[in-house]
């Protein structure tokens, strides 16, 4: 007699779907406040070089700095 | 000039100064406004909800007490226990009041008459972001001790030394200053926004239809009703929303102060 | 010649508000995907959870990018 088996695709232990919803939903909250931290702390310090000597280029230098390494540390975090 | 325009000409769209009430009545100090005596309303008719759905409970629910109850079960699985896991419970007090509260006050931009969403000040949505800012910091220190909170926080275990320099400053930016002021901002951004929203459609349907009726102008002012009421639905789902994503994120930031990231 | 439209206001936040275009129609298109992605292959939910939040990230320092640019030149 042929019986049908069926294997769940992952057990319990593995997908855990409360912890994994709470950290996707963490990931994703903060993601916004850490480009945004990104730009203000590299940006503000491009602001800061461009004031001192007088070049403009270093601001938006800065910026697209600070979101690049925002990225970065988000896929540090929970990227990988 | 187009024929629009000339219909247009004395239109103005309304702007932020509709958030500005005068005292209530004369004499009154210039704090006591609408949007503030709504807010006591707001926080005594959740009062007076919870008190009889809660004071006197039945073992089989009736009246007050269901919806009082699909209201805790609703902050309780989807908010508390994704957030808080065992520690669900304890927080139910704080989450449930915040949760009603915010939406009451929400509510109160669809009500007629009423109509003013009070978290369209940002007054009110700030003072429940530091309410939950210092919770959250108060837990954080209390579980994790003064140098472990921050370091969990700014250093995030298994990267290369020269790396942390580049990442602590924006990771302490953004847990301590940027998460609560978006925190608070996301709650009255979306309220000022939509009922800016709701003002100018209502505006554009009263003035082409009643005040300056037109052949041209009389399509512009249908469509201005039409969006008025569709905007309504919109609204009021935005308004739940706003409610619900506010209870979630206090939830998130205790949650992570009493767990912190392994 | 006549002018049919005319923009009055802060040219900033017309120009944030363009900006924003692209990145919502993006975000709208990363989240409806990715849920419909961990919707037919439950089993690959971590990486498709990975890289949602990847391309969320890159999408949204667009936005950001525009809600910064007008306080830079402006």
């Amino acid at each position: 007699m042929a019986t049908a088996i069926v294997v769940p695709a992952m057990s319990e232990q593995e997908r855990r779907p409360e912890t994994d919803g709470r950290d996707f939903a963490d990931a994703a909250w903060s993601v916004p406040s850490y480009l945004l931290s990104g730009i203000l702390i590299w940006g503000g310090l491009g602001w800061l070089l461009s004031w001192w000597t007088g070049v403009h280029a270093f601001i938006p230098i800065g910026v697209v700095l600070g979101v690049g390494l925002a990225a970065y540390l988000v896929y540090l975090k929970y990227g990988r | 000039m187009t024929p629009l325009m000339l219909v247009a000409e004395d239109f103005t769209a309304p702007g932020p100064s509709i958030f500005d009430f005068p005292p209530l009545y004369e004499g009154a100090p210039t704090w006591l406004t609408k949007p503030v005596l709504m807010a006591v309303l707001g926080a005594l008719v959740v009062c007076a909800l919870a008190w009889s759905a809660f004071a006197n409970p039945k073992l089989v629910p009736r009246g007050m007490q269901n919806i009082g109850e699909m209201g805790y079960q609703f902050v309780r699985d989807q908010v508390a226990r994704p957030f808080l896991g065992k520690d669900a419970e304890r927080w139910m007090p704080l989450l449930l009041s915040l949760f009603f509260l915010i939406l009451l006050w929400n509510f109160f931009g669809v009500v007629p008459l009423i109509q003013i969403p009070v978290a369209s000040h940002i007054a009110f949505p700030v003072v429940f972001a530091v309410v939950i800012y210092v919770i959250k910091i108060y837990l954080g220190i209390k579980h994790q001790g003064l140098g472990g909170y921050f370091k969990n926080m700014m250093f995030p275990p298994g990267l290369p030394k020269p790396i942390y320099v580049l990442l602590a400053p924006i990771e302490f930016l953004s847990n301590l200053i940027i998460a609560p002021f978006t925190h608070a901002v996301r709650l009255f951004a979306n309220m000022f926004a939509g009922h800016l929203i709701l003002a100018f459609f209502s505006a554009v349907g009263f003035w082409f239809l009643f005040e300056k009726l037109t052949p041209l102008g009389a399509g512009l002012g249908v469509l201005g009703v039409v969006m008025t009421i569709g905007m309504t639905g919109f609204e009021m789902f935005i308004q739940f929303l706003q409610a619900f994503l506010f209870t979630m994120l206090a939830a998130m930031y205790i949650g992570g102060s009493l767990h912190p990231e392994h | 010649m006549s002018v049919l439209a005319e923009v009055a206001g802060n040219l900033g936040a017309i120009g944030y508000g363009l900006a924003a275009i692209g990145p919502g129609i993006g975000v709208g298109i990363i989240f409806g995907q990715g849920v419909q992605a961990i919707a037919r292959q439950p089993e690959a939910y971590g990486l498709i959870r990975q890289n949602m939040l990847l391309g969320f990230v890159l999408t949204e320092a667009l936005a950001l990018i525009g809600l910064v640019a007008p306080f830079i030149y402006g």
